[in-house]
């Protein structure tokens, strides 16, 4: 299981913001200034916990919470592999 | 002296070539190892290298590149929305990369077109016909992952964008097109 604590760990270091800074609630927009960067998290977080995320899932992702709650709930089970 | 239509063309090619190889190049460093890592690497190259291949023959034609704001990319990530898993990437990357092609195509067909200029496009048009091999093949290996419909609705999604974007937001683009197709005419 994807530990939530460790996604927002890894969102922190990747977007170089200290993990105290990083509130639940911050807007992605406020946090990702450039759409390509959004791209590049959202693949880095995929890779590094092996989840697997489409367009759709994040359509009406708005806070950094929304983004660890879709990828949380998008791991890659064994029988997908 | 490159003429202000064309400057403005070939400043937009360079700034297209750099967004492309800024955003492989932040991806490549993503990847997993594996062929895709391998690909994307040498694709994110191939674009800094057109990005100065359209610097060196501008200079050549005796101007420097203007700074643009918006390349391609920017239009089609608005009218696509963010592609969000590396088969989403590569998919919006072959439907843009085939338009590019076409581009380069047409605009290499030009009537009265500097040699310089000519030499550049067939050049990339090269390195962009393995850019849609190995993005056609890296996609069909991702069938498995994503599946192959989930994979074709997504071409087809993107297509229809491409189509969006060609039409509402490239008028610029073709009407300074159009301008060197006279001007080729009147040479």
């Amino acid at each position: 299981m994807i530990d939530p604590q460790a996604v927002k760990a890894k969102m922190g270091t990747f977007l170089k913001i200290p993990l105290e800074r990083l509130q639940d609630n911050a807007t992605l927009s406020d946090l990702v200034h450039e759409s390509f960067l959004l791209v590049q998290l959202a693949i880095e977080l995929q890779e590094e916990f092996n989840a697997r995320l489409v367009q759709e899932d994040l359509k009406d992702v708005r806070t950094l919470h929304d983004l660890i709650h879709q990828v949380v709930t998008h791991e890659i089970s064994a029988d997908d592999e | 002296m490159v003429d202000e239509n064309e400057l403005w063309i070939l400043s937009f090619y360079r700034t297209s070539e750099i967004s492309g190889a800024l955003f492989f190049g932040r991806l490549a460093r993503t990847m997993k190892p594996g062929e895709i890592q391998r690909d994307m690497t040498k694709h994110f190259s191939d674009e800094s290298m057109h990005a100065w291949y359209w610097t060196a023959c501008i200079e050549k034609l005796g101007a420097h590149a203007l700074k643009l704001e918006q390349s391609y990319q920017d239009q089609y990530l608005a009218a696509a929305g963010l592609p969000v898993n590396i088969m989403e990437v590569l998919a919006i990357t072959q439907v843009f990369e085939k338009r590019v092609i076409g581009q380069y195509s047409l605009h290499s067909s030009l009537p009265g077109l500097d040699p310089e200029i000519q030499a550049t496009l067939r050049k990339i048009m090269q390195d962009e016909k393995w850019h849609i091999e190995w993005i056609r093949d890296a996609l069909k290996g991702l069938e498995s992952d994503y599946g192959k419909e989930r994979v074709e609705t997504t071409l087809k999604r993107f297509g229809e964008a491409d189509l969006e974007v060609y039409r509402k937001t490239t008028d610029e683009h073709t009407e300074r097109l159009q301008e060197l197709i006279n001007g080729g005419r009147r040479r």
